[in-house]
Protein backbone atom coordinates (compact mmCIF):
# COMPACT_ATOMS: atom_id res chain seq x y z
CA UNK A 1 0.00 0.00 0.00
CA UNK A 2 2.79 2.23 0.97
CA UNK A 3 4.19 2.11 -2.59
CA UNK A 4 0.70 3.85 -3.75
CA UNK A 5 2.05 6.98 -1.83
CA UNK A 6 4.28 8.09 -4.40
CA UNK A 7 1.91 7.65 -6.68
CA UNK A 8 -1.39 9.40 -5.27
CA UNK A 9 0.80 12.32 -4.59
CA UNK A 10 2.22 12.41 -7.91
CA UNK A 11 -1.52 12.85 -9.42
CA UNK A 12 -2.00 14.89 -6.18
CA UNK A 13 0.28 17.82 -7.70
CA UNK A 14 -1.16 17.80 -10.89
CA UNK A 15 -3.10 21.12 -11.53
CA UNK A 16 -6.70 21.53 -12.41
CA UNK A 17 -9.83 23.45 -11.27
CA UNK A 18 -11.03 20.72 -8.81
CA UNK A 19 -6.86 20.50 -7.56
CA UNK A 20 -7.09 24.15 -6.83
CA UNK A 21 -9.80 24.53 -4.63
CA UNK A 22 -8.94 24.94 -0.85
CA UNK A 23 -8.16 21.69 0.42
CA UNK A 24 -10.99 22.86 3.41
CA UNK A 25 -13.56 23.01 0.89
CA UNK A 26 -12.77 19.05 -0.31
CA UNK A 27 -12.60 17.71 3.09
CA UNK A 28 -16.03 19.16 4.09
CA UNK A 29 -17.28 18.09 0.91
CA UNK A 30 -15.60 14.86 1.45
CA UNK A 31 -16.70 14.40 4.48
CA UNK A 32 -20.06 15.17 4.71
CA UNK A 33 -20.57 13.04 1.69
CA UNK A 34 -20.06 9.84 3.25
CA UNK A 35 -21.55 11.14 6.31
CA UNK A 36 -24.61 11.56 4.33
CA UNK A 37 -24.31 8.63 2.66
CA UNK A 38 -23.98 6.47 5.73
CA UNK A 39 -26.74 7.93 7.26
CA UNK A 40 -29.16 6.96 4.98
CA UNK A 41 -30.87 4.11 6.62
CA UNK A 42 -30.55 0.38 4.97
CA UNK A 43 -33.14 0.32 2.32
CA UNK A 44 -33.97 1.19 -1.48
CA UNK A 45 -33.96 4.90 -0.55
CA UNK A 46 -30.16 4.21 -1.15
CA UNK A 47 -29.93 3.73 -4.69
CA UNK A 48 -31.22 7.05 -5.60
CA UNK A 49 -29.13 8.85 -3.29
CA UNK A 50 -25.94 7.22 -3.99
CA UNK A 51 -26.70 7.18 -7.88
CA UNK A 52 -27.00 11.01 -7.52
CA UNK A 53 -24.20 11.23 -5.12
CA UNK A 54 -21.71 9.23 -7.79
CA UNK A 55 -22.67 11.19 -10.32
CA UNK A 56 -21.45 13.93 -8.42
CA UNK A 57 -18.18 12.71 -7.75
CA UNK A 58 -17.65 11.58 -11.64
CA UNK A 59 -18.35 15.28 -12.26
CA UNK A 60 -15.72 16.39 -10.32
CA UNK A 61 -13.24 13.44 -11.56
CA UNK A 62 -14.00 14.51 -14.94
CA UNK A 63 -12.96 17.88 -13.85
CA UNK A 64 -10.16 17.13 -11.71
CA UNK A 65 -8.60 15.68 -15.17
CA UNK A 66 -7.62 12.70 -14.15
CA UNK A 67 -7.90 9.63 -15.88
CA UNK A 68 -10.80 6.70 -14.90
CA UNK A 69 -8.14 4.62 -15.09
CA UNK A 70 -6.55 6.19 -11.76
CA UNK A 71 -9.85 5.68 -10.28
CA UNK A 72 -10.59 1.79 -11.27
CA UNK A 73 -6.56 1.04 -9.82
CA UNK A 74 -7.45 3.01 -6.66
CA UNK A 75 -10.46 0.99 -6.16
CA UNK A 76 -8.79 -2.44 -7.04
CA UNK A 77 -6.65 -1.66 -3.84
CA UNK A 78 -9.48 -0.93 -1.44
CA UNK A 79 -11.82 -2.91 -2.67
CA UNK A 80 -11.43 -6.76 -1.15
CA UNK A 81 -11.88 -6.65 2.50
CA UNK A 82 -15.48 -4.84 1.85
CA UNK A 83 -16.61 -7.14 -1.15
CA UNK A 84 -15.95 -9.71 1.17
CA UNK A 85 -18.08 -9.16 3.80
CA UNK A 86 -20.80 -7.79 0.77
CA UNK A 87 -20.42 -11.20 -1.12
CA UNK A 88 -21.10 -13.20 2.25
CA UNK A 89 -24.48 -11.05 2.60
CA UNK A 90 -26.51 -13.53 0.10
CA UNK A 91 -26.05 -16.29 1.61
CA UNK A 92 -27.31 -15.30 5.04
CA UNK A 93 -30.53 -13.04 6.83
CA UNK A 94 -29.79 -9.93 8.28
CA UNK A 95 -32.10 -7.90 10.73
CA UNK A 96 -33.35 -5.75 9.04
CA UNK A 97 -35.82 -7.62 6.64
CA UNK A 98 -39.27 -9.08 8.36
CA UNK A 99 -39.11 -12.20 6.07
CA UNK A 100 -36.30 -13.72 3.35
CA UNK A 101 -37.78 -15.83 0.67
CA UNK A 102 -35.30 -18.24 -1.17
CA UNK A 103 -34.35 -17.88 -4.50
CA UNK A 104 -31.83 -20.18 -4.95
CA UNK A 105 -30.52 -23.56 -3.47
CA UNK A 106 -26.83 -24.46 -3.02
CA UNK A 107 -25.28 -27.92 -2.14
CA UNK A 108 -24.52 -28.20 1.51
CA UNK A 109 -27.95 -26.63 2.33
CA UNK A 110 -26.49 -22.81 1.68
CA UNK A 111 -29.63 -20.59 0.54
CA UNK A 112 -29.81 -17.61 -1.65
CA UNK A 113 -32.55 -15.05 0.05
CA UNK A 114 -34.28 -12.14 -2.33
CA UNK A 115 -33.52 -9.82 0.47
CA UNK A 116 -29.86 -10.38 1.47
CA UNK A 117 -29.09 -9.84 -2.05
CA UNK A 118 -30.97 -6.44 -2.11
CA UNK A 119 -29.13 -5.58 1.07
CA UNK A 120 -25.94 -6.56 -0.26
CA UNK A 121 -26.39 -4.26 -2.99
CA UNK A 122 -27.45 -1.63 -1.17
CA UNK A 123 -24.04 -1.91 1.02
CA UNK A 124 -22.32 -2.38 -1.97
CA UNK A 125 -23.52 1.07 -3.13
CA UNK A 126 -23.07 2.75 0.22
CA UNK A 127 -19.44 1.27 -0.09
CA UNK A 128 -18.30 2.51 -3.19
CA UNK A 129 -19.38 5.89 -3.12
CA UNK A 130 -17.81 6.29 0.62
CA UNK A 131 -14.54 5.03 -1.41
CA UNK A 132 -14.95 7.43 -4.12
CA UNK A 133 -15.27 10.37 -2.60
CA UNK A 134 -11.76 9.57 -0.28
CA UNK A 135 -9.88 8.95 -3.42
CA UNK A 136 -11.34 11.72 -5.06
CA UNK A 137 -9.91 13.55 -1.92
CA UNK A 138 -6.65 12.55 -1.45
CA UNK A 139 -6.00 12.38 -5.39
CA UNK A 140 -7.16 15.77 -6.04
CA UNK A 141 -5.25 17.30 -2.87
CA UNK A 142 -1.63 17.54 -1.89
CA UNK A 143 -0.98 15.33 1.81
CA UNK A 144 0.60 18.89 2.95
CA UNK A 145 -2.98 20.63 1.77
CA UNK A 146 -4.72 18.23 3.61
CA UNK A 147 -2.73 18.34 6.85
CA UNK A 148 -2.62 22.69 6.61
CA UNK A 149 -6.56 22.09 5.66
CA UNK A 150 -7.41 20.12 8.69
CA UNK A 151 -5.10 22.42 11.00
CA UNK A 152 -7.39 25.31 9.79
CA UNK A 153 -10.66 23.31 10.39
CA UNK A 154 -9.48 23.14 14.00
CA UNK A 155 -7.65 19.59 14.34
CA UNK A 156 -5.84 20.23 17.51
CA UNK A 157 -2.63 21.26 16.98
CA UNK A 158 -0.78 18.21 18.47
CA UNK A 159 -2.19 16.22 15.98
CA UNK A 160 -1.36 18.32 13.06
CA UNK A 161 2.44 18.63 14.62
CA UNK A 162 2.27 14.64 14.51
CA UNK A 163 1.04 13.83 11.52
CA UNK A 164 2.59 16.44 9.57
CA UNK A 165 5.99 14.23 10.54
CA UNK A 166 4.44 11.00 10.43
CA UNK A 167 3.72 11.70 6.62
CA UNK A 168 6.97 13.50 5.84
CA UNK A 169 8.67 10.24 6.94
CA UNK A 170 6.16 8.16 5.16
CA UNK A 171 7.89 9.11 1.80
CA UNK A 172 11.46 7.99 3.66
CA UNK A 173 10.01 4.57 4.57
CA UNK A 174 8.22 4.02 1.67
CA UNK A 175 11.70 4.35 -0.49
CA UNK A 176 13.90 1.97 2.72
CA UNK A 177 10.67 -0.16 2.17
CA UNK A 178 11.10 -0.58 -1.79
CA UNK A 179 15.21 -0.68 -1.00
CA UNK A 180 15.06 -3.73 1.75
CA UNK A 181 12.07 -5.25 -0.93
CA UNK A 182 14.82 -4.85 -3.33
CA UNK A 183 18.22 -6.18 -1.69
CA UNK A 184 16.13 -9.05 -0.71
CA UNK A 185 15.89 -9.53 -4.70
CA UNK A 186 19.14 -9.35 -5.53
CA UNK A 187 19.88 -12.47 -3.18
CA UNK A 188 16.94 -14.19 -4.68
CA UNK A 189 14.95 -14.43 -1.84
CA UNK A 190 11.62 -14.08 -2.84
CA UNK A 191 8.92 -14.85 0.88
CA UNK A 192 6.56 -16.34 -1.85
CA UNK A 193 8.66 -18.95 -2.90
CA UNK A 194 7.38 -22.36 -2.18
CA UNK A 195 10.89 -24.11 -2.49
CA UNK A 196 12.44 -22.24 1.01
CA UNK A 197 11.40 -23.91 4.05
CA UNK A 198 8.32 -21.78 5.87
CA UNK A 199 10.21 -20.94 8.94
CA UNK A 200 13.03 -19.37 6.88
CA UNK A 201 11.30 -17.31 4.91
CA UNK A 202 8.99 -16.07 8.21
CA UNK A 203 12.17 -15.52 9.84
CA UNK A 204 13.51 -13.14 6.97
CA UNK A 205 9.79 -11.21 6.83
CA UNK A 206 10.25 -10.93 10.54
CA UNK A 207 14.02 -9.86 10.73
CA UNK A 208 12.75 -7.26 8.21
CA UNK A 209 10.35 -6.27 10.06
CA UNK A 210 12.79 -6.04 13.05
CA UNK A 211 14.77 -3.65 11.18
CA UNK A 212 12.37 -1.38 9.81
CA UNK A 213 11.17 -0.95 13.36
CA UNK A 214 14.16 0.07 14.47
CA UNK A 215 15.39 1.88 11.92
CA UNK A 216 12.49 4.26 12.36
CA UNK A 217 13.43 4.49 16.17
CA UNK A 218 16.52 5.22 15.03
CA UNK A 219 15.05 7.95 12.56
CA UNK A 220 12.82 8.90 15.01
CA UNK A 221 15.52 9.53 17.57
CA UNK A 222 17.50 11.60 15.21
CA UNK A 223 14.57 13.64 14.44
CA UNK A 224 14.11 14.46 17.83
CA UNK A 225 17.69 15.50 18.35
CA UNK A 226 17.55 17.58 15.46
CA UNK A 227 14.37 19.17 16.47
CA UNK A 228 15.53 20.24 19.87
CA UNK A 229 18.81 21.89 18.60
CA UNK A 230 16.62 23.96 16.82
CA UNK A 231 14.46 24.57 19.69
CA UNK A 232 11.83 22.35 19.63
CA UNK A 233 10.09 22.50 23.19
CA UNK A 234 6.42 22.11 24.35
CA UNK A 235 4.85 24.90 22.79
CA UNK A 236 6.09 23.76 19.33
CA UNK A 237 3.60 23.76 16.49
CA UNK A 238 2.93 23.36 13.07
CA UNK A 239 2.79 27.01 11.59
CA UNK A 240 -0.28 27.04 9.58
CA UNK A 241 -0.55 30.10 7.76
CA UNK A 242 -4.10 32.16 7.48
CA UNK A 243 -5.04 31.49 4.42
CA UNK A 244 -9.14 33.07 3.24
CA UNK A 245 -11.73 30.79 1.13
CA UNK A 246 -11.76 32.29 -2.31
CA UNK A 247 -15.11 33.26 -3.89
CA UNK A 248 -14.84 29.95 -5.77
CA UNK A 249 -14.12 27.79 -2.64
CA UNK A 250 -16.95 29.17 -1.51
CA UNK A 251 -19.12 28.24 -4.51
CA UNK A 252 -17.66 25.09 -4.85
CA UNK A 253 -18.52 23.95 -1.33
CA UNK A 254 -22.49 25.63 -1.29
CA UNK A 255 -23.10 23.84 -4.67
CA UNK A 256 -21.54 20.61 -3.31
CA UNK A 257 -22.88 20.81 0.00
CA UNK A 258 -26.86 21.48 -1.20
CA UNK A 259 -26.37 18.50 -3.39
CA UNK A 260 -25.20 16.30 -0.63
CA UNK A 261 -27.93 17.67 2.29
CA UNK A 262 -30.85 18.27 0.15
CA UNK A 263 -30.63 14.63 -2.31
CA UNK A 264 -30.92 12.74 0.87
CA UNK A 265 -33.43 14.44 2.42
CA UNK A 266 -35.75 14.72 -0.64
CA UNK A 267 -34.88 11.38 -1.09
CA UNK A 268 -36.12 9.88 2.11
CA UNK A 269 -39.56 12.32 2.24
CA UNK A 270 -40.53 11.14 -1.00
CA UNK A 271 -40.84 14.10 -3.17
CA UNK A 272 -37.95 12.87 -5.65
CA UNK A 273 -37.61 9.71 -7.07
CA UNK A 274 -35.36 9.46 -10.34
CA UNK A 275 -34.54 6.15 -10.29
CA UNK B 1 -9.59 -6.27 9.09
CA UNK B 2 -10.18 -2.53 8.30
CA UNK B 3 -14.61 -2.25 8.64
CA UNK B 4 -14.79 0.26 6.07
CA UNK B 5 -17.75 3.04 5.67
CA UNK B 6 -21.36 1.44 5.44
CA UNK B 7 -21.08 -1.13 7.99
CA UNK B 8 -21.90 0.18 11.13
CA UNK B 9 -24.60 2.50 11.58
CA UNK B 10 -24.13 5.80 12.24
CA UNK B 11 -25.40 6.10 15.29
CA UNK B 12 -23.16 3.07 16.68
CA UNK B 13 -20.54 4.18 14.73
CA UNK B 14 -20.67 7.52 16.63
CA UNK B 15 -20.65 5.71 19.83
CA UNK B 16 -17.35 3.99 19.08
CA UNK B 17 -15.92 7.03 17.76
CA UNK B 18 -16.74 8.53 21.73
CA UNK B 19 -15.02 6.17 22.93
CA UNK B 20 -12.07 6.00 20.79
CA UNK B 21 -11.75 9.41 21.39
CA UNK B 22 -11.27 9.00 25.39
CA UNK B 23 -8.79 6.57 24.93
CA UNK B 24 -6.83 9.00 22.06
CA UNK B 25 -6.87 11.45 24.90
CA UNK B 26 -5.54 9.23 27.44
CA UNK B 27 -2.73 8.28 25.07
CA UNK B 28 -1.52 12.15 24.10
CA UNK B 29 -1.74 12.49 27.81
CA UNK B 30 0.31 9.48 28.45
CA UNK B 31 3.16 11.06 25.29
CA UNK B 32 3.31 14.11 27.21
CA UNK B 33 4.04 12.71 31.01
CA UNK B 34 5.44 8.97 30.11
CA UNK B 35 7.77 10.12 27.25
CA UNK B 36 11.17 11.37 29.27
CA UNK B 37 11.41 14.92 27.54
CA UNK B 38 8.65 15.11 25.78
CA UNK B 39 9.38 13.00 22.87
CA UNK B 40 6.72 13.20 20.83
CA UNK B 41 8.46 13.26 17.43
CA UNK B 42 10.07 9.99 18.21
CA UNK B 43 6.58 7.89 18.47
CA UNK B 44 5.43 10.01 15.47
CA UNK B 45 8.43 9.01 12.99
CA UNK B 46 7.97 5.27 14.52
CA UNK B 47 4.17 5.58 13.62
CA UNK B 48 5.48 6.18 10.04
CA UNK B 49 7.71 2.75 11.12
CA UNK B 50 4.60 1.40 11.94
CA UNK B 51 2.83 2.02 8.44
CA UNK B 52 5.43 0.57 6.46
CA UNK B 53 5.29 -2.59 8.88
CA UNK B 54 1.95 -3.23 8.19
CA UNK B 55 2.96 -2.94 4.71
CA UNK B 56 4.84 -5.80 4.66
CA UNK B 57 3.86 -8.76 2.85
CA UNK B 58 3.64 -11.79 4.64
CA UNK B 59 3.39 -15.28 3.37
CA UNK B 60 0.80 -17.45 4.08
CA UNK B 61 1.09 -21.42 4.22
CA UNK B 62 -1.85 -21.90 1.96
CA UNK B 63 -0.12 -19.21 -0.12
CA UNK B 64 -1.56 -15.77 -0.19
CA UNK B 65 0.10 -12.55 1.33
CA UNK B 66 -1.33 -11.35 4.82
CA UNK B 67 0.04 -8.40 6.79
CA UNK B 68 0.75 -7.77 10.37
CA UNK B 69 -1.44 -4.98 12.97
CA UNK B 70 2.10 -4.43 15.10
CA UNK B 71 -0.07 -3.01 18.04
CA UNK B 72 1.18 -5.86 20.19
CA UNK B 73 5.04 -5.07 19.22
CA UNK B 74 4.69 -1.46 19.44
CA UNK B 75 3.28 -1.81 22.65
CA UNK B 76 5.63 -4.59 23.98
CA UNK B 77 8.40 -2.76 22.57
CA UNK B 78 7.79 1.15 24.37
CA UNK B 79 6.46 -0.67 27.73
CA UNK B 80 2.82 1.08 27.34
CA UNK B 81 -0.20 -0.19 25.79
CA UNK B 82 -0.78 3.84 24.81
CA UNK B 83 2.01 3.81 22.71
CA UNK B 84 0.06 1.46 20.86
CA UNK B 85 -3.27 3.29 20.48
CA UNK B 86 -1.21 6.92 20.00
CA UNK B 87 0.81 5.16 16.79
CA UNK B 88 -2.02 2.69 15.27
CA UNK B 89 -4.34 6.36 15.75
CA UNK B 90 -2.14 7.92 13.74
CA UNK B 91 -1.55 4.58 11.35
CA UNK B 92 -5.29 4.90 10.81
CA UNK B 93 -6.00 8.31 10.26
CA UNK B 94 -3.53 8.11 7.32
CA UNK B 95 -5.04 4.51 5.98
CA UNK B 96 -8.55 5.99 6.18
CA UNK B 97 -8.08 9.70 5.03
CA UNK B 98 -5.09 8.79 2.25
CA UNK B 99 -5.35 5.33 0.95
CA UNK B 100 -9.64 4.80 1.53
CA UNK B 101 -8.76 1.52 3.57
CA UNK B 102 -10.83 1.43 6.72
CA UNK B 103 -13.43 3.85 6.55
CA UNK B 104 -14.53 7.47 8.43
CA UNK B 105 -17.55 6.69 9.95
CA UNK B 106 -15.95 3.62 11.16
CA UNK B 107 -12.69 5.10 12.13
CA UNK B 108 -13.73 4.96 15.63
CA UNK B 109 -14.53 1.42 15.80
CA UNK B 110 -11.02 0.35 13.71
CA UNK B 111 -9.06 2.67 16.28
CA UNK B 112 -10.84 1.27 18.61
CA UNK B 113 -10.34 -2.50 17.29
CA UNK B 114 -6.84 -2.56 16.29
CA UNK B 115 -5.54 0.13 18.42
CA UNK B 116 -7.26 0.27 21.82
CA UNK B 117 -8.43 -3.19 22.00
CA UNK B 118 -5.06 -4.67 19.88
CA UNK B 119 -2.64 -2.34 22.29
CA UNK B 120 -4.28 -3.52 25.35
CA UNK B 121 -4.66 -7.33 24.69
CA UNK B 122 -0.99 -7.08 23.78
CA UNK B 123 0.54 -5.58 25.78
CA UNK B 124 -1.76 -7.43 29.21
CA UNK B 125 -0.73 -10.81 27.17
CA UNK B 126 2.69 -9.93 27.48
CA UNK B 127 3.02 -9.04 31.16
CA UNK B 128 0.68 -12.17 32.01
CA UNK B 129 2.64 -14.58 29.80
CA UNK B 130 6.36 -13.33 30.88
CA UNK B 131 6.11 -15.05 34.24
CA UNK B 132 5.09 -18.05 32.68
CA UNK B 133 7.69 -18.57 30.54
CA UNK B 134 10.55 -16.19 32.33
CA UNK B 135 11.47 -15.50 28.56
CA UNK B 136 10.49 -12.70 26.61
CA UNK B 137 10.17 -14.27 22.88
CA UNK B 138 7.28 -16.78 24.19
CA UNK B 139 5.25 -14.17 25.87
CA UNK B 140 5.86 -11.63 22.79
CA UNK B 141 4.37 -14.57 20.64
CA UNK B 142 1.56 -15.19 22.64
CA UNK B 143 0.83 -11.50 22.67
CA UNK B 144 1.28 -10.98 19.37
CA UNK B 145 -0.89 -14.13 18.98
CA UNK B 146 -3.76 -13.30 21.26
CA UNK B 147 -3.88 -9.48 20.19
CA UNK B 148 -4.98 -10.36 16.44
CA UNK B 149 -7.62 -13.13 17.74
CA UNK B 150 -9.29 -11.00 20.04
CA UNK B 151 -9.76 -8.19 17.90
CA UNK B 152 -11.14 -10.66 15.28
CA UNK B 153 -13.46 -11.74 17.44
CA UNK B 154 -14.46 -8.36 18.90
CA UNK B 155 -14.71 -7.53 14.93
CA UNK B 156 -17.20 -10.22 14.54
CA UNK B 157 -19.41 -9.07 17.20
CA UNK B 158 -19.54 -5.67 16.52
CA UNK B 159 -20.46 -6.00 13.09
CA UNK B 160 -23.61 -8.38 14.40
CA UNK B 161 -24.13 -5.60 16.44
CA UNK B 162 -24.87 -3.58 13.12
CA UNK B 163 -26.42 -5.88 11.46
CA UNK B 164 -24.39 -6.37 9.02
CA UNK B 165 -22.68 -9.96 9.52
CA UNK B 166 -24.55 -12.89 11.49
CA UNK B 167 -22.85 -14.09 14.97
CA UNK B 168 -22.27 -17.34 14.74
CA UNK B 169 -20.57 -16.86 11.01
CA UNK B 170 -19.03 -14.20 12.02
CA UNK B 171 -16.84 -15.61 15.21
CA UNK B 172 -16.23 -18.84 13.66
CA UNK B 173 -14.98 -17.35 10.44
CA UNK B 174 -12.99 -14.60 11.69
CA UNK B 175 -11.85 -16.62 14.79
CA UNK B 176 -10.56 -19.50 12.88
CA UNK B 177 -9.12 -17.14 9.77
CA UNK B 178 -7.30 -15.22 12.61
CA UNK B 179 -6.53 -18.24 15.16
CA UNK B 180 -4.10 -18.98 11.89
CA UNK B 181 -2.87 -15.65 11.20
CA UNK B 182 -2.06 -14.87 14.68
CA UNK B 183 0.56 -17.46 14.80
CA UNK B 184 1.79 -15.54 12.18
CA UNK B 185 1.96 -12.67 13.91
CA UNK B 186 3.02 -14.11 16.82
CA UNK B 187 5.68 -15.37 15.54
CA UNK B 188 6.86 -12.39 13.75
CA UNK B 189 6.83 -10.37 16.60
CA UNK B 190 8.89 -12.63 19.04
CA UNK B 191 11.61 -12.74 16.09
CA UNK B 192 11.76 -8.95 15.65
CA UNK B 193 11.18 -8.42 19.60
CA UNK B 194 14.06 -11.00 19.60
CA UNK B 195 16.04 -8.68 16.88
CA UNK B 196 15.20 -5.41 18.73
CA UNK B 197 16.88 -6.73 21.98
CA UNK B 198 19.67 -8.08 20.54
CA UNK B 199 20.86 -4.82 18.22
CA UNK B 200 19.39 -2.27 20.48
CA UNK B 201 18.79 -3.78 24.10
CA UNK B 202 18.77 -0.28 25.08
CA UNK B 203 15.17 0.69 23.72
CA UNK B 204 13.75 -2.05 25.08
CA UNK B 205 11.65 -1.80 28.48
CA UNK B 206 12.67 -4.87 30.23
CA UNK B 207 8.79 -6.51 31.16
CA UNK B 208 9.89 -6.56 35.05
CA UNK B 209 10.56 -3.20 35.00
CA UNK B 210 7.45 -2.29 32.39
CA UNK B 211 5.12 0.78 34.25
CA UNK B 212 1.53 0.56 34.52
CA UNK B 213 -0.51 2.75 32.44
CA UNK B 214 -0.97 6.32 33.42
Amino acid sequence: MIDDLFLIEKYAYLKSPVHSIDARAKIVLAFSAIIAMVAVPYSTVVYSVGAIFFLLFALLWALSGLSPTVYLKRLVVILPFGIFLIFFQIFVTNPYYESFTVIATLPFGIEVYAESVEFASILLVKFIVSVSFIILLSSTTRTQDLLEGAGRLGLPAEFTLVLGMMLRYLYVFGYMIRKMRQSLETRCFDPFDRHLPYRYRLEKVAYAVGTLFIRSYEQGERTYMAMLCRGYGRESHLYITKKPMRTGDWTFLACGMAVVIAVPILAWTGLFRPV
Amino acid sequence: MHIPDAFIPLPQAAVYWGIALIFIALSLRWARKEMTEDKIPLVAVLAAGIFAIQAVNIPIPWGTSGHMMGAALAAIVLGSPFAAVFILTLVLIVQGVLFGDGGLTTMGVNILNMGVIGGFVGFYGYKAAYPLFRNIYPAAFIAGWLSLFVVALVTAVEMALAGTFPLELGLLSMGLYHGVIGIIEGSITAAAVYLIHTARPDIMIEPSKVAVAP
